[in-house]
């Protein structure tokens, strides 16, 4: 277990552990000549005594020597815990980048403390026996830094308690590395209290790379430090609201429940709450997930409505209750980014048949991107060259919120990337040959069999034209030379697909709507949860800003919130006019945990620490100098009794 | 007095206690002690049948009118006593902590002891042993006796190894008449070997007195800090942590005086294990009263 010291200069005391061994080199030179008779007893007495009292006196020796050892590094007040590692005491500010995500509210093992809590008292008691370095604070909801000036505060802060938002983990330590970068912090570390959940911590996130290179070249020399509360619960259970979607006059709930234990037997006890009506049940299944759709009567209420399904307290109440809201149905709206031509008529065609549901399409060219309604955007089509600068940034931060997006090759040559994917050169396939589609993932994605059990007749595509695809990315269906013809990016809530052909006679047989309708429908369906219409968002989420004149309150009765806290809390909200349900997200309910391998990989060449028994003790960092104190007393009287004569009665020479 | 080895006091207080011999002694002048021989003293010994050439003078009437037998009346022999002082004059003898060395000690016993002897009409001699018997005096009755012993006594300084159990054994050899052997040593030898040598003397039907002489330092061995042990027979030296090694030391100590002590028992010995701080003149008053003929004996 490493050990730090507070008072690193005294540790030259330990010089001293040589002091009884040269007042024994110097008493040995310092002998008394006498001549003497009884010669022969004496060497055997010597004979007899070298082996074992020569042990005791070496034992004496090292006991004397230890105890010195022990009062020197007492005097310099020793820490130990896996934490701070050796030299990790100068330390002159302290960043603390704080998980505030649900997962977070996973009680530890005394059954009453959450992860986030126990987290925060370990740093509290960390700073304290560091001398309170310089403290900042990071945490994962508002993703700002703020100066803190005492430790003490950190319970006491609205930024540092529970919500339901994401924490997005390599984001925050960019944060924290722009922090170091804009100020004078002298030695700096970073502490990143967090549970390890793999989906925070977005191993494929691209800042990764910027949050390495930024460790490394810290002028500060900042150290990364761990503070694992990677502990898993094993009775946990969650709920969610997949989607409600009102359909006459019964409202439909798709809903999740997952459960941390796969082996639980008994049934979950559920409550409905809808407009302030609850009803409940208790659902039974088998294996970890479960989902299920429940319908409930609205009666000849019309327009808006809410509610929530909770199931009882148990090890993370954050992750309890799932709230809802619908109103009147609300056509989705596609907005095509297309260079026109027969691609641009099918695929407006796919995305609003005409007489489903009242969908609307919008088509656009490139250069009018800026004219898309990113907050109401249902799928985002772009049969175009990829995006870049803002428009891109823009459609980054449509799809990090849940967004859906479907990408087709450019007619013509594209040297832009987006998404870390960029397309090649156009390929044709030999003269009378054609590209077929010989493997599709028939289980997931756009492409999967229908509810029926029916599969997408996929393999009846053709094509004599494609863009192959560079980067990383998921291959969903592939064509028979292994090229992929669907690919998937997942873009932190939202969905990217990138297909390599289009719906031109002179491209493929795409336009046949075997392929493309079931794809762009599904795109859509996915776009509309990132909804539920408009009256569900993931909280913290852009949707849940205020604009001019909204004013936030919550309306569910649920529970109470805090007025500070309330943008990251979920629950039923009205924003003026708005009516709006926010939840964690769904990558909260999987309980991943990051693997040590993939955090070797993603810190590799930094510096940096991962302390794993947060949780279990009440310190990252404990002060040993009164155990020190003790062995050292251990070591004295060890000494003296080695040192005390043998009773001169025991062997005494009879005259 | 010429010898500062000598106490007239203390000559004058012992001067009344006589030197007995514990057993029968085969002197060449008629004496105090017992003799193996029939002689012409008080004391009655036996009767024996008359044989052919007896002197008839000795013949015993008043038997021979009750009985009408010839009996021989017979009676114990006295003679004198010859004391041989063997003094060990090894290096070790030299051996002194804080009072007089053993050599100093043994001086005093032999000269006194000596002086005792001669005055009540034994015989007395000296033997100086050292790697092998350096000076050898005879014993007589003679009082000019006295002052080669004291001469020799004075001038003897120890040296060298000890060679006493060589010296035992030669005079075991040499030594026909029963005589008082009186051994005056540290008896820092081969214990095996030591009571071969008094083995030898017993044999020899000598009587053996042993005076054990050891300093108060080497039965306690309570030295504190290291010292530089020097051997003083051959001058080798041994550096030592006493503390270390005193229980060892007083058990080899204790080993080795259990040694001695049952070496003596088994050929009877007069065994005197004495430390030089004692008053010398009482260790020879016990001396002596020990040797005195238990009542009802002469």
């Amino acid at each position: 277990m490493p050990v730090t010291f507070l008072q690193q200069s005294l540790l030259w005391g330990l010089l001293a552990v040589s002091i009884p061994i040269i007042i024994h080199l110097l008493n040995r030179r310092r002998f008394r000549t006498v001549q003497w008779a009884a010669m022969d007893f004496l060497l055997k007495a010597t004979r007899e005594s070298r082996g074992k009292k020569k042990l005791k006196y070496i034992i004496i020796l090292t006991l004397r020597a230890l105890a010195i050892a022990a009062l020197i590094f007492a005097i310099a007040r020793p820490l130990v815990g896996g934490f701070l590692g050796w030299g990790g005491s100068q330390v002159d500010t302290v960043i603390l980048v704080l998980d505030r995500s649900p997962s977070m509210e996973q009680l530890t093992n005394d059954g009453d403390t959450s992860k986030r809590l126990a987290a925060i008292k370990s740093v509290q008691q960390s700073l304290e026996r560091l001398n309170n370095p310089k403290l900042v604070l990071i945490d994962s909801a508002s993703a700002s830094a703020q100066a803190i000036p005492s430790p003490d505060a950190l319970t006491e802060l609205s930024a540092t308690s529970a919500t339901d938002t994401k924490a997005l983990i390599p984001a925050l330590v960019s944060t924290a590395i722009d922090y170091i970068s804009d100020n004078s912090t002298g030695r700096t570390e970073i502490w990143l209290a967090s549970d390890l959940q793999k989906s925070d911590w977005s191993p494929d996130d691209g800042r990764w790379d910027a949050v390495r290179a930024g460790l490394i070249d810290s002028p500060q020399q900042a150290t990364l430090r761990i503070i694992s509360m990677a502990s898993t619960a094993t009775d946990n259970v969650a709920v969610r609201v997949v989607s409600a979607t009102r359909a006459n006059n019964e409202l439909s709930l798709e809903i999740e429940i997952i459960t941390s234990d796969p082996n639980r037997t008994s049934a979950v006890p559920l409550t409905y709450s809808l407009n302030g009506s609850r009803s409940s049940e208790s659902v039974s299944f088998e294996g970890q997930r479960y989902k299920y759709r429940k319908n409930l009567p609205l009666g000849d209420k019309q327009g808006e409505g809410y509610g929530f399904v909770a199931i009882p307290t148990d090890s993370n109440p954050r992750d309890n209750v799932s709230f809802f809201a619908y109103g009147e149905h609300t056509a989705a709206t596609t907005y095509l980014i297309s260079e026109g031509g027969e691609p641009s008529r099918w695929l407006k065609l796919a995305c609003a048949p005409p007489g489903l549901n009242n969908d609307r399409c919008k088509s656009l060219s490139m250069d009018q991107a800026d004219q898309i309604d990113w907050i109401n955007a249902t799928l985002i089509i772009w049969q175009a060259p990829l995006p870049s600068d803002k428009t891109a940034n823009k459609l980054n931060e449509y799809l990090e919120n849940g967004g859906a997006a479907l990408f087709l090759p450019p007619r013509g040559e594209s040297d832009t990337s987006f998404l870390g994917v960029e397309w090649q050169n156009l390929e044709t396939s030999a003269q009378g040959q054609y590209f077929i589609i010989e493997d599709w993932n028939q289980s997931d994605g756009p492409l999967r069999d229908g509810d029926d059990g029916i599969s997408i007749p996929a393999s009846k595509l053709k094509a004599i034209k494609r863009r192959n695809i560079n980067g990383d990315y998921t291959t969903l269906a592939s064509w028979s030379d292994q090229q992929p013809f669907l690919i998937r990016q997942v873009v932190g809530d939202g969905t990217a697909i990138f297909a390599t052909s289009l719906p031109d006679y002179m491209w493929s047989n795409l336009a046949d709507a075997d392929v493309l309708l079931p794809v762009v429908q599904r795109m859509i369906r996915l776009g509309d949860l990132r909804f539920s219409s408009v009256f569900s968002a993931v909280a913290g989420g852009f949707e849940t800003q205020l604009a001019d004149g909204e004013i936030r309150s919550r309306i569910d009765e649920y529970s109470d919130s805090k007025s500070s806290n309330a943008a990251y809390e979920a629950g039923v909200w009205k924003f003026g006019e708005r009516l709006l349900a926010t939840n964690r997200p769904a990558s909260e309910d999987e309980w991943l945990t990051l693997e040590t391998d993939n955090m070797k990989a993603l810190l590799n060449g930094t510096q940096y620490s991962l302390f794993e028994d947060a949780g279990k003790t009440d310190s990252l960092v404990k002060e040993i100098w009164k155990a020190l104190l003790i062995a050292m007393l251990v070591f004295l009287i060890t000494e003296a009794l080695l040192c005390l004569q043998p009773r001169k009665s025991k062997i005494k020479v009879r005259t | 007095m010429k010898y500062d080895f000598l106490d007239s006091e203390a000559l004058a207080r012992l001067g009344a206690m006589p030197l007995e011999a514990r057993q029968a002694m085969t002197g060449n002048v008629a004496g105090r002690h017992r003799s193996p021989h029939r002689g012409s003293s008080v004391e009655f010994a036996e009767y024996r049948k008359y044989v052919q050439g007896d002197d008839t003078r000795r013949l015993d009437w008043k038997a021979y009118a009750r009985s009408d037998r010839y009996y021989i009346k017979e009676f114990e022999a006295d003679t004198n006593l010859r004391a041989y002082f063997v003094l060990d004059a090894s290096a070790s003898m030299g051996f002194s902590a804080d009072d007089d060395s053993r050599i100093q000690f043994a001086r005093k016993l032999a000269a006194t002891l000596s002086y005792l002897i001669i005055d009540q009409g034994d015989a007395a001699g000296l033997s100086i042993c050292q790697e092998k018997i350096h000076l050898e005096i005879p014993p007589t009755r003679k009082p000019a006796q006295l002052n080669n012993i004291f001469d020799v006594l004075a001038k003897t300084e120890p040296s060298g190894e000890t060679g006493l159990i060589e010296a035992l054994h030669t005079i075991a050899e040499k030594t026909n008449q029963r005589a008082l052997i009186i051994i005056m040593s540290d008896l820092f030898c081969d214990t095996k070997d030591l009571a071969d040598a008094l083995q030898h003397l017993r044999y020899r039907k000598h009587d053996i007195a042993i005076f054990h002489m050891l300093d108060q330092q080497e039965l306690k061995f309570d030295f504190e800090r290291p010292h530089r042990f020097i051997d003083m027979e051959d001058q080798t030296s041994l550096v030592a942590e006493p503390i270390l090694i005193a229980e060892d030391y007083r058990k080899a100590m204790q080993d080795f005086l259990s040694g001695v002590k049952s070496a003596c028992h088994d050929v009877h010995a007069d065994y005197h294990l004495i430390t030089t701080d004692q008053d010398y003149e009482k260790i020879i008053h016990d001396f002596l009263s020990t040797r005195l003929p238990k009542k009802g004996r002469k």
